[in-house]
């Protein structure tokens, strides 16, 4: 099954996802799509002025042109997920995952789906790692096999 | 040499403007450069700075500013960008623009982008990033020597100023059209005036939006921003080459708040996004009113702007809003307050936020030729702004000043 | 999405023993037309993406629970990303973070590997009720 993850550019997140047997939507694949596009020459990232004008979809005209820029590139996926696994609060988020408007708006997109979703805290003990790659594990059983 | 312009941001990359940012500095000769942090260097940062933004990206902005602080890093020029109506991202920019000016020697300008940013848009800010940090000499340079012309050709107006040994002996403006015409035009009429002939000016420097092809007409000695050129005429015209002040000069079309130290610039706003601020509001407002635009102020410094309300800063409501109070019956007098005290407190607003007011204000170009604009400005800052002798005349002075430089002493 | 090439991070768990020449020549060795950069967390590689589906599934048979992968967007050594041409992207200090997270990770999926799937949910934290707050500052005057 498709899984979002979130922050969507997590390496732990990504890791997971794939060894329990899923896909993960990351931030990276859409990117990936940005940067091969040999039509555009934009660098770095080749996101154009077309890109900012589709996130209108998800936050208007008054919204930063960085929520509606990253929104024209995850809202697709997020339409996409089968499933989603958040990690609460983690320390790192930085580049692409570097606006926490943006990242708000993409927890509350993934919500108002509807679908299975999983929200972990970011481990600061071995408890909570076990606890977070362990429920992950189980959410991940329990959608069954992947696509 | 390659000048390195630290970019401070959040958001550039995915409101697609990086790349603009990056051609604009590539075409005034300067680079694009990240501080470079590590992850436990962000939490060391913010510890120190105090201030803990929700953004990531934003932290990140800390962290680098920090890294140039300590000179753990090494650039020339700081360039400090993040998203338009971002109110956290507002809140550490200018900060940031604080910290770095306190703590560093590194002249500094704050942007906030649309996603429809050009580069075009930046070239000005850029290449006088560049030029404070390559043309430091030049810019020290306190008195015009020989005999030189200034060129100015602005989006409004046209000025030539002829100097000769630290003195203005001619000077003449028109309104701006066909850019090499006006430029001859009033060329011709200062050179008249001093009693000299062109090949008799030994250095020119042009400054303005037709500074380019100016520059190239007459073979110029100094092609350059309007920024650091205007600065320079700006504390000539005051006298105030040293120590501290702010430069204010809302022109036609955009509008310029620099603020100074012994006459070279080290930080600077420039607006142009609304017609409302600028000084084409206020010859709007004059056609409306069927006046001439020299008389607007006369009628403004005896009106009270209480009188008249203005419910927006548009150049087209505000204006309709002026005609329908004069229609109420109030006086032209009063009409005329409003529309300088509207641009007056845009430009505070806008554009002063953004810069951390000095002392004097001195306050220039051709709308300072309107004392109810100064008036308006004074009230709005509670200080009333020095307005030098010839004060529209300050990139001319400045170009014609920098370009002495050329001469050899 | 671009199917020509297909672009990974393997990042060693700084509590493992593998270095990071060993990993980036295994890499090299389990597929035909997979190019790896060595790096200093562990290795860059790239190839097509069947290619790499079976590199991973190599890399995670020999190094188990001590290296981990996701992808990357540029390519391996692109200028446009390169820390040579600007300085360190934002990225960066990203994926330094969760490098020092691995460790707790890695032990983690060895528990579960040992059969041990148990885990505590993690408990709601509440705030103190205001009677009890009072009753904690009446006690300290």
């Amino acid at each position: 099954m498709k899984v979002f993850i979130d922050p969507p550019n997590s390496m732990i997140l990504f890791d997971l996802v794939e060894r329990f047997g899923h896909e993960p939507l990351s931030s990276m694949a859409v990117i990936q799509e940005k940067v091969d596009n040999i039509e555009v020459d934009m660098p770095p990232m080749n996101v154009t002025l077309d890109d900012v004008v589709k996130g209108l979809k998800y936050a208007g005209v008054e919204v930063p042109s960085g929520i509606r820029g990253r929104l024209a590139l995850w809202g697709p996926m997020i339409e996409a997920a089968d499933a989603a696994i958040i990690i609460e609060d983690p320390p790192f988020s930085f580049g692409c995952v570097g606006c926490d408007r943006s990242n708000e708006l993409t927890k509350y997109l993934l919500h108002r789906r509807g679908i299975p979703l999983l929200t972990v805290a970011y481990p600061e003990t071995a408890e909570q790692a076990k606890t977070l790659v362990a429920s992950v594990k189980e959410f991940l059983a329990g959608l069954g096999a992947s696509a | 040499m390659t000048i390195r312009i630290a970019q401070l941001s959040c958001g550039t990359e995915y409101s697609g403007v990086q790349f603009e940012i990056e051609s604009a500095a590539r075409a005034v000769g300067a680079k694009i450069v990240y501080p470079d942090v590590s992850y436990s260097q962000v939490q060391e940062a913010l510890d120190r700075f105090g201030f803990r933004p929700k953004s990531p990206q934003l932290q990140l902005m800390i962290a680098r500013a920090m890294s140039l602080a300590d000179e753990k890093y090494e650039a020339d020029a700081v360039f400090i960008t993040t998203c338009f109506r971002c109110a956290e991202a507002a809140l550490v920019r200018n900060e940031l623009r604080r910290f770095i000016q306190e703590h560093t020697k590194l002249p500094v300008v704050t942007y906030s982008f649309t996603e429809r940013l050009k580069a075009s848009q930046l070239l000005t800010r850029m290449e006088a990033l560049v030029t404070i940090v390559s043309g430091k000499e030049l810019l020290a340079r306190e008195r015009q020597t020989g005999i030189t012309a200034g060129l100015d050709s602005g989006s409004a107006t046209t000025k030539a100023v002829i100097m000769e040994d630290n003195k203005i002996i001619g000077k003449a403006w028109t309104t701006s059209g066909d850019v090499v015409q006006c430029a001859e035009e009033v060329l011709n009429e200062a050179l008249a005036q001093a009693g000299l002939k062109l090949d008799q000016i030994e250095a020119m420097g042009t400054t303005g939006y037709g500074r380019f092809t100016l520059g190239k007409h007459f073979n110029a000695k100094l092609v350059q921003e309007e920024l650091t050129v205007n600065s320079k005429g700006a504390v000539w015209l005051a006298n105030r080459q040293k120590g501290e002040a702010t430069i204010i000069d809302i022109g036609g079309m955009d509008n310029k708040a620099i603020t100074v130290r012994d006459g070279i610039p080290d930080n600077f706003t420039m607006g142009g996004i609304c017609a409302g601020a600028s000084g084409r509001f206020l010859e709007m407002t004059a056609r409306r009113l069927k006046v001439e635009i020299k008389d607007l102020g006369s009628y403004a410094i005896r009106g009270d702007w209480r009188n008249a309300k203005m419910n927006s800063y548009c150049s087209v409501f505000g204006i309709q809003d002026l005609v329908t109070t004069l229609g109420a019956g109030k006086t032209f007098e009063d009409v005329a307050a409003a529309a300088c005290h509207s641009v007056a407190e845009q430009v505070f607003e806008q554009q002063l936020q953004e810069i951390d007011v000095r002392h004097p204000i001195i306050q220039v170009g051709g709308t300072s030729l309107n004392k109810g604009l100064v008036k308006a400005l004074g009230e709005v800052l509670g200080e009333e702004p020095i307005v030098p002798e010839n004060s529209q005349y300050i990139g001319a002075v400045g170009g014609a000043l920098l370009s002495s430089g050329f001469l050899g002493d | 999405m671009s199917g020509a090439r297909e672009t990974r991070i393997f990042m060693i768990s700084p509590d493992s023993m593998i270095t990071t020449d060993v990993l980036a020549r295994a890499v090299h060795t389990m597929a035909d037309g997979v190019s790896v950069k060595e790096t200093c967390y562990g290795c860059l590689a790239e190839a097509d993406p069947e290619v790499m589906a079976g590199v991973v599934r190599k890399v995670r048979e020999s190094y188990g629970n001590q290296v981990f992968t996701k992808r990357r967007g540029y390519p391996a050594g692109d200028p446009r990303r390169c820390r040579a041409q600007h300085g360190t992207r934002p990225g960066y200090s990203q994926l330094e973070a969760e490098w020092e997270c691995l460790p707790l990770i890695q032990h983690a999926l060895d528990e579960i590997d040992a059969g041990d799937e148990k885990y505590t949910a993690p408990a709601q934290r509440k705030p103190l009720p205001v009677s009890e707050l009072k009753k904690i500052c009446e006690e300290s005057e």
